[in-house]
């Protein structure tokens, strides 16, 4: 069952910078969300506080989890975050991470080999088992880092700027495997500076300098805020 | 004086088995904006690095203002400015020392380091000279000012190597702006970048992949060679999303991605389109959209395989 | 196996296919305790011989000839007189020799009465090294001028005085060898734990260990296995060299140095786990590692300075390091055999210390990324 997420009146203070101010929005179950906005936006900061790896400095995070309010442990349990930052280890290989995250998740050897199969098969990274992390393009690495997580088949999967360095054909790929498993079992929220993939979300959450801008459906929010498209926005309220 | 400022052969680039650069011909004329677009690992720094002289090729010719590149490369690198992906400026010294720095790698007298500065400062839109290390300095201001301190000694030929990367809207923005100023002033421009839609501003794009050339041409020329039919975006009256986007591809109508709630198609099989269509005119409602350099690359990689 | 565990294993089994992969950190795992054993154990212990030693010999008598023969004749030596005190004084200062023996009168009438003869020697102590082997020489040869001269096997009656000039301590292979362990772990175990915790922060993904089920102390735990492995390779291989190679004595019980060991490399690994806990960059870390490793093994342990002869306030510091203890166990166990009820106090400092450390990195561990 997918996760709701409720950020209430979420404002975060790291070092003396505000990086996050009075952040209220709803991160609809089953939805792809898209934390659309600039470098320093305040996005990998929004992602942390839902991950429980920062705490709010006010305001709270607030999970339902099939149709009841779960507690943030529940919650946080339920999730799978793959990091903006390169954070897979270089000297091992893919099938490697697979094995480490699968003692990690304490998943049974059976269920694990098939789903294992099943999303190299579906990233189309079997030929790549035994290639280490630290020889993988932009895009196999993503998607590598997007397999770690999905294996133990989170409710909220976070992904902070899954496509940055991706080549277009992995870009879209990833798209694919996004739109693939989100749904009424996983809510996706995704992180992205570039504007042209807002277009690309069910929702859009717009922050700028730690603030949100908006939040919707991305072609509402373009009309609201009258411009044509999401570079635009960022220009116009420098 | 001759159009041609830069003129690639048949180059190939090989670390030992690899061929980082597989063959690939083009010119660059002089005065124009031109863009290296492809993934990461396509062999673009690879190539920016030969057309500089510091890296030798296997094989093919390089020629850069009509001499060869391999055989001069002292004669041309003061007419030549690089802005490298990964140094730019030394993030402990200050402003000032950076310039003194690169100005004096090209043997630049004090006065003129500091004339061309001041110039440089006023062409970028800086009135003052940051005072601290670069460290302290906005990931903006600093692209900027790495971007001075390349054509410090005003050279002819500037490359920038991905010059944007990981930077805000505004900064790229500005910093194109700038590149569209020297064009005009007559400088020839060598960019590669990943962001397609930063290839838009370029006057003529090469289009690479794993080493190869997909695509020479303008913008407006690729979209029309690889588009001649505008993609169509589906907006949903009723009807499952997935399942329409399943079926679509079950019938093999064309590359369909998700768009939130709305579905994008790149057509191959108009006829049948047209039909399905018609079929399920209940389901969505249609309308052509203009095609991204995006939409361009995914078809010229996909027509190359 | 029950998750925690597994847990363990996973991180234990990850690690160790990082310093499989890693040559450097190999390398330095496995060159470094050697370098440090040829180095200490070959090269500062050269065997002397021909140190030139000036005799000023007030005696003139065959008691003081036979012992300057018996001094020549061994090799040790090469004997420069010197006629006035002066003639003595200026070529000590000068460098030209070594050492000083000064026979005084009345040192033949007092070895043929029985009573004790007196001489000293004077030594240059700036290479402690030659200062004790030309001591351990000089007792040497007082024995066989003894032998030569008296029939019987009396008591010793001639006495050597030895003072040393410059440097009041000495040391010898006997004392070294046993203590290299001590140094190479307290250095070793902490560089490399130092720079696991830090590589995973820099490396990022600290983040995503931190974002699955893990908890600190699985991964603390997870850690320090594989390295106490590399590490307790080393102590064996030191070991190994000190008896077979230096053919040091081992008096003590096997198990109860095993034991020590464990104690000491856990409590060093953990050690330098907290340092890359706190501060979770490489660069730091290793400053830090340096500081606290290399430091207190060479001033605090008792391998170059005896703790004895420090200020007592600084004997209380050396208490704080479990490189004092494990270096007192060591010598204690090698060199005179002592049990575990001599040896219960610096036991009990070691184990506290690995249980402290290994709490402490575990407390520190942060679980989010908050600055």
């Amino acid at each position: 069952m997918s996760i709701e997420v409720r950020t209430i009146h979420i404002s975060k203070t790291l070092n003396t910078t505000a990086a996050l101010t009075d952040v209220s929005t709803v991160f609809d179950a089953g939805m792809v969300h898209g934390v659309v906005g600039p470098n320093g936006a305040g996005k990998t900061t929004l992602l942390r506080l839902i991950k429980g790896l920062l705490h709010p400095t006010q305001g709270k995070c607030e999970f339902t989890y099939q149709g009841k309010v779960c507690t943030p442990q529940e919650a946080i349990s339920r999730m799978g975050y793959f990091p903006q930052e390169p954070s897979l280890y270089p000297d091992l290989s893919v099938w490697e991470h697979l094995e480490f995250f699968r003692d990690l998740y304490n998943l049974g050897d059976k269920d694990f080999n098939k789903r294992a199969e099943e999303l190299l098969a579906a990233t189309g990274m079997t030929p790549f088992k035994d290639r280490p992390a630290g020889k993988l393009s932009g895009g196999m690495y993503k998607k590598l880092g997007l397999m770690s997580v999905l294996l133990n088949r989170p409710s909220l999967l976070l992904l902070d700027e899954p496509t940055i360095g991706v080549d277009p054909v992995s870009r879209q790929e990833l798209w694919d495997i996004v739109y693939n498993v989100a749904g009424p079992e996983m809510t996706v929220i995704l992180s992205t500076s570039y504007m042209d993939e807002a277009e690309r979300c069910a929702k859009v959450h717009v922050l700028q300098n730690g603030h949100l801008l908006a939040a919707g459906q991305p072609h509402t929010v373009m009309e609201n805020l009258h411009v044509t498209n999401f570079a635009e926005l960022f220009l116009k309220h420098e | 004086m001759n159009d041609t400022i830069i003129q690639v052969k048949n180059l190939v680039i090989a670390f030992g088995n690899f061929k980082a650069v597989n063959d690939i011909s083009f010119e660059v004329r002089r005065g124009e904006i031109f863009g290296f677009l492809g993934a990461n690992g396509a062999g673009k720094t690879t190539t920016i690095r030969t057309l500089c002289g510091i890296l030798n090729p296997t094989s093919g010719q390089v020629f850069v203002n009509g001499t060869d590149v391999a055989a001069s490369t002292a004669v041309l690198k003061p007419h030549i400015g690089y802005m490298s992906q990964k140094f730019t400026l030394y993030p402990d010294l200050t402003v000032r020392e950076n310039m003194d720095i690169a100005g004096s790698l090209y043997e630049l007298t004090h006065t003129q380091i500091l004339n061309r500065t001041e110039e440089l400062f006023q062409f970028i839109g800086l009135t003052d000279i940051p005072k601290g290390p670069v460290r302290q300095l906005s990931g903006g201001t600093k692209q900027m000012i790495a971007l001075a301190a390349s054509i410090l000694h005003d050279p002819d030929l500037i490359f920038l190597d991905e010059p944007t990367a990981g930077t805000s809207p505004q900064t790229r923005q500005a910093f194109w702006e700038l590149i569209r100023r020297l064009s005009s002033q007559g400088k020839t421009i060598f960019v590669t970048t990943h962001y397609m839609d930063e290839a838009e501003y370029c006057h003529r794009i090469v289009l690479m992949e794993r080493g190869r050339i997909l695509a020479t041409d303008t913008p407006a020329n690729l979209k029309a060679i690889y588009f001649p039919q505008k993609p169509i975006e589906l907006t949903l009256t009723g009807g499952n999303q997935q399942a329409v986007a399943q079926e679509m591809r079950r019938l093999s109508l064309g590359e369909v991605s998700v768009f939130g709630s709305k579905l994008r198609v790149n057509v191959t099989d108009h006829t049948a389109f047209e039909n399905y269509c018609q079929k399920h005119k209940a389901d969505f409602t249609t309308r052509p959209v203009d095609p991204t350099l995006d939409d361009v690359f995914l078809k010229a990689i996909s027509g190359a395989k | 196996m029950n998750t925690r565990a597994k847990h363990i294993m996973a991180i234990a089994s990850k690690e160790a296919k990082h310093i499989k992969r890693d040559i450097f950190t190999l390398s330095v795992a496995l060159v470094l305790p050697m370098v440090f054993v040829v180095f200490f154990g070959f090269v500062i212990n050269l065997d002397y011989h021909h140190i030139p030693l000036t005799v000023r010999d007030n005696d003139q008598s065959h008691t003081s000839r036979e012992l300057l023969t018996q001094a020549s004749a061994a090799g040790y030596f090469d004997i420069i007189s010197a006629h006035t005190p002066l003639e003595a004084e200026e070529q000590l200062q000068q460098n030209r020799m070594r050492g000083l023996l000064i026979i005084p009168h009345g040192f033949h009438t007092a070895f043929t009465n029985g009573e004790v003869a007196h001489a000293q020697l004077l030594i240059d102590g700036t290479d402690n090294t030659m200062a004790a082997l030309a001591t351990t020489y000089m007792q040497g040869i007082v024995q066989a001028t003894q032998q030569a001269l008296l029939s019987s096997h009396e008591p010793p009656t001639a006495a050597i005085r030895t003072r040393y000039l410059f440097n009041p301590e000495l040391n010898s292979r006997w004392f070294i060898v046993p203590a290299l362990s001590t140094v190479i772990i307290g250095f070793l175990a902490i560089i490399l734990t130092a720079l696991t915790v830090a590589r995973e922060w820099e490396n990022g993904s600290m983040e995503l260990l931190l974002s699955t089920p893990l908890r600190p102390l699985e991964i603390v735990v997870g850690k320090l296995l594989p390295y106490f492995a590399l590490t307790f390779f080393d102590v064996l291989l030191v070991f190994a060299l000190a008896l077979l190679v230096f053919r040091i004595p081992f008096h003590g019980s096997f198990v109860l140095y095993l034991t020590a060991c464990l104690f000491y490399i856990m409590g060093a690994l953990a050690l330098g786990l907290l340092i890359s806990v706190i501060t979770r960059q490489q660069q730091s870390a290793i400053q830090f590692g340096f500081a606290i490793g290399l430091l207190p093994s060479f001033m605090f342990s008792g391998f170059i300075f005896p703790i004895e002869n420090m200020p007592a306030f600084f004997q209380y510091v050396t208490m704080l390091f479990p490189q004092r203890w494990f270096l007192q166990i060591s010598r204690a166990l090698f060199l005179s055999g002592s049990g575990l009820i001599d040896l219960i106090g610096p036991f009990i400092a070691l184990f506290l210390f690995m249980t402290g450390m290994i709490t402490l990195a575990i407390r520190n561990f942060k679980t989010d990324v908050e600055p």
